[in-house]
């Protein structure tokens, strides 16, 4: 068995999916930017502190600005370039995007071969404090929500005990092809960096999850995942497979409590963007900075996977600024006009037939059809949960499991009274945990 | 001022492009609408409409064109002098027309029709604010008030029926009472008159309970049974009517086979969910399989318990509750009155509850209260209960993990 196949969830939906004009189109290198907007705080932390001044040249993979502590991570330049100084860009995190302040880079040179694909240093007798070290030394974030610096992960990875490290290739979003390309073409690299984690933290148990419907394209992982002793899972076809508590309690049987992360059920979460990340770390010593961004849709200038330096515009990278999306549609956000290429942007979408309000439709009265509660995949009754919103009854809400809400958006999606109910849902988990005194949200304390 | 400090008095602002609603995720948007299942549950409701076209003739074109203008009509006019924000479309209005046109006979003169639709919108839908936020069916809440006002024109002790060589054209006003009739099939229209005026089966079963009893036994007379009380099953219909529908009753009421392959199809584009149309035929079944009767005793002398199953042996009781279901308002109540979206609870563990509930209280009215539309008034005595069972489950379903917060 290539792929084992894994049972389904309850709930969810089969979206439209899409992505076939993406899923055998190779990765291309964006056109080099006019400028850059590198942020300084690339995973919504403090910001880190400048050591370049302006109109100096860097070169590519120049270090920028250093870390300010444990919660950011240096700075590296993606290009060669001159600095020309502090800006403004936004980054889109979790919550939201955030303006951070930006390091801006002109008169860019063109990116060279931007992954390394010669076998690299020998990492398997270094021991796991050594790796961590390395990982804390570090660019390194993580490439997927929640942000964060590779090292704080790995700390909470270690932390929490964690047995299992699953790398979530799973990209059940329509349009969004990022992730499977990447694991398509950079297959051995992305399944080396994942051993390479599972070292660091001490994970027994390594598994690659991907979709089942697009194995074929991943002839290229078997042979190395075998060495490395991962396992290879193909999960349903069915949205939101991906979703990290879901993945992991189909994975592992492990429910993960309402409004927590992984994490504190003993597994870990990275995504192969990551993986590819440290490999290149470690094996190489070259940081990645860039990062494989779809972009797709019909409003879009060219559509395609390319690799965009970080803190490039998505505007520019789409061609066009207007109803920009960044993320997949599902969960994505919509794009200010100074939003930048980040850690976490996976696709960045011009969908001009369904942002509009003609198709998405004015909300109406929910006619109580059922459909939201039906296809929760955390079961939730969202028809009740959107009562409690409209009377403002958080503290009921919260007992009827508010917090466990993955925020997949399939309530909404299916919702035939076209109300906004993701985000009322989500409204009413911020109320319940800025009223409770939580900082984070989905995620362990920082 | 360096470049660091620069950076270090701009700290991090949030700009909450996530939390705008209408720009906020998801982007897609599945296709169908609230107008979509409204006009899809509208085309299955012609199913039963059509067949009852057919057996009851032209007038039930008639009922259904006075509810369904009637409906939209005066919704358009309670929606012009109150802006009431959920009356602005069309489609329920329609859809309620039209279910309402299925419980009403085909014989009711216009005028019952037009009363029915005015009070099915006025006070089923329009005071309670319209789509979204009624409490009871407002089809049923207009055929209710149409018990109520005309109880002589909708409660005729007899009922009429069309012959089988006047369908579709025959009228359904002129049918005459004929002696002889056991079964629809093979009988031609008396002289002079389109159709026969029946006895309905639910009455006849509705029989079996009254005081003094109506009949002596289900199949097997006794030997020593009074020559007026034989068994019912000489009174009732052949099982072939009950099926095809050609016995008297509501428009949409009778077909039982139309109705259930509209209603699988609903279940099929997931407008209904199973659960409920099933939860309410098996309940009533299980009902009426063992709930006691008290049929003319052997010489008619004292009134015996009647149990379903046991006293004349299990064919005969799995006939009797087959017959039950079969008869009467029940299916249509089933499959399309009861899963009306609003009125009823919202996961399907609710809708089981509902339509179990439903069910028993259907039976039990049948059986032990002699009123004209049971089904009817157990879906709205259900409907007062759906926000309790709503209530009931509201929480997340199924194991959860012990939350640390």
């Amino acid at each position: 068995m290539i792929f084992r196949r894994y049972g389904a969830f309850t709930g969810g939906i089969d979206l439209p999916d899409e992505k076939d004009k993406l899923l055998s189109e190779p990765i291309a290198v964006a056109d080099t930017p006019k400028r850059l907007l590198v942020p300084l705080s690339p995973c919504g932390g403090p910001p880190a502190r400048p050591i370049v001044s302006g109109g100096s040249r860097v070169a590519a993979g120049d270090k920028l600005a250093e870390a300010a502590g444990l919660d950011g991570v240096d700075v590296l330049a993606p290009l060669g370039g001159r600095v020309i100084g502090i800006s403004q860009a936004a980054i889109a995190t979790e919550e939201g995007f955030l303006t951070s302040p930006a390091v801006e880079l002109a008169e860019l040179q063109d990116a060279e071969r931007i992954v390394c694909t010669e076998a690299g240093r020998d990492w398997h007798a270094t021991d796991p404090q050594t790796l961590l070290n390395q990982l804390a030394s570090s660019s390194l974030t993580t490439h997927r929500h929640p942000l964060r610096p590779l090292a704080l992960w790995a700390r909470q990875a270690r932390e929490a005990r964690c047995d299992t490290l699953i790398a979530n290739v799973v990209e059940g979003q329509p349009y969004v092809t990022a992730d499977h390309r990447l694991l398509a073409e950079f297959g051995w690299e992305a399944v080396e960096g994942l051993a390479i984690l599972g070292r660091a933290i001490g994970a027994e148990r390594l598994i690659l999850a991907v979709d089942e419907r697009y194995t074929e394209h991943y002839r290229n992982v078997i042979e190395p995942a075998r060495l490395h002793g991962i396992a290879r899972v193909a999960v349903a076809h069915k949205y939101p497979a991906g979703a990290d508590e879901v993945l992991v309690k189909v994975l592992t049987r492990r429910p993960v409590p309402a409004g927590e992360s992984a994490v504190n059920v003993g597994v870990a979460v990275v995504g192969a963007a990551t993986c590819l990340a440290v490999r290149q770390q470690v094996a190489c010593g070259r940081p990645l900075t860039h990062r494989v961004v779809t972009v797709a849709g019909d409003g879009v200038a060219r559509s395609g996977n390319y690799w965009a330096p970080l803190g490039m515009s998505c505007a520019e990278l789409a061609g066009t600024a207007e109803g920009l999306i960044h993320g997949g549609p599902m969960t994505g956000l919509a794009c200010p006009p100074d939003a930048v290429v980040g850690p976490a942007t996976d696709a960045v979408l011009c969908l001009t037939q369904a942002i509009g309000p003609r198709r998405s439709g004015v909300p109406s009265p929910c006619i109580r059809c059922g459909w939201c509660a039906e296809h929760c995949p955390a079961r939730l009754n969202v028809a009740a949960l959107n009562d409690d919103f409209e009377l403002g009854q958080v503290d009921h809400a919260r007992g009827a499991g508010v917090m466990a809400c993955v925020e997949c958006g399939v309530c909404a999606y299916v919702c035939p009274a076209r109300l906004p109910l993701t985000h009322r849902v989500r409204q009413l988990k911020r109320t319940w945990a800025s009223a409770s005194g939580r900082t984070s949200l989905g995620a362990a304390p920082r | 001022m360096t470049m660091a400090e620069n950076s270090a008095s701009a700290p991090s602002k949030r700009v909450t492009s996530a939390l705008l609603p209408g720009r906020s995720a998801p982007f897609l948007h599945a296709p169908e609408g609230a107008r979509t299942v409204y006009l899809v549950t509208l085309g299955a409701a012609c199913g039963p409409l059509a067949a009852g076209t057919v057996i009851f003739g032209w007038r039930s074109l008639v009922v259904a064109a006075v509810t369904v203008l009637t409906c939209a009509g005066v919704e358009r006019v309670y929606y012009r002098v109150t802006r009431t924000p959920a009356l602005l479309g069309r489609s329920h209005a329609y859809l309620t027309g039209m279910l309402l046109a299925l419980t009403l006979p085909a014989f009711v003169p216009w005028y019952v029709a037009m009363v029915a639709g005015a009070f099915a919108i006025l006070v089923g839908k329009a005071v309670f604010g319209g789509v979204g936020h009624f409490l009871w069916q407002p089809a049923l809440v207009g055929r209710l008030a149409a018990a109520v006002i005309f109880p002589v024109a909708l409660q005729p002790a007899a009922w009429p029926v069309l012959a089988q060589d006047r369908l579709l054209v025959g009228d359904i006003q002129r049918c005459r009472a004929v002696d002889d009739y056991r079964q629809w099939q093979g009988r031609s229209a008396p002289p002079g008159a389109d159709g026969f005026v029946v006895s309905t089966p639910a009455a006849a079963l509705g029989g079996l309970t009254t005081d003094p009893p109506t009949y002596s036994a289900l199949a097997y007379a006794p030997a020593d049974a009074p020559a007026d009380k034989g068994p019912l099953l000489l009174d009732l219909p052949p099982v072939n009517d009950l099926l095809v529908g050609t016995t008297p009753g509501g428009i949409g009421e009778t077909c039982a086979v139309v109705i259930l392959v509209a209603g699988v199809y609903l279940i099929y584009r997931g407008y209904v969910k199973w659960q409920l149309p099933a939860f309410f035929v098996l309940s009533a079944w299980s009902v009426a399989a063992v709930a006691p009767l008290h049929l003319a005793g052997a010489g008619g002398l004292a009134s015996t318990v009647w149990w379903p199953l046991t006293t004349e042996g299990l064919d005969v009781g799995f006939t009797y509750a087959n017959y039950q279901i079969l008869t009467g308002e029940l299916l249509l109540a089933a499959f399309f009155l009861a899963p009306e979206m609003t009125s009823r609870p919202v996961t399907a563990a609710g809708q089981a509850v509902f339509g179990a509930g439903c069910g028993i209280l259907a039976m039990l009215m049948k059986l032990y209260l002699q009123l004209p539309i049971p089904c009817y008034l157990a879906v709205l005595a259900m409907n007062t209960f759906t926000p309790i069972i709503d209530g009931l489950f509201s929480r997340r379903r199924g194991k959860i993990a012990p939350s640390a917060a």
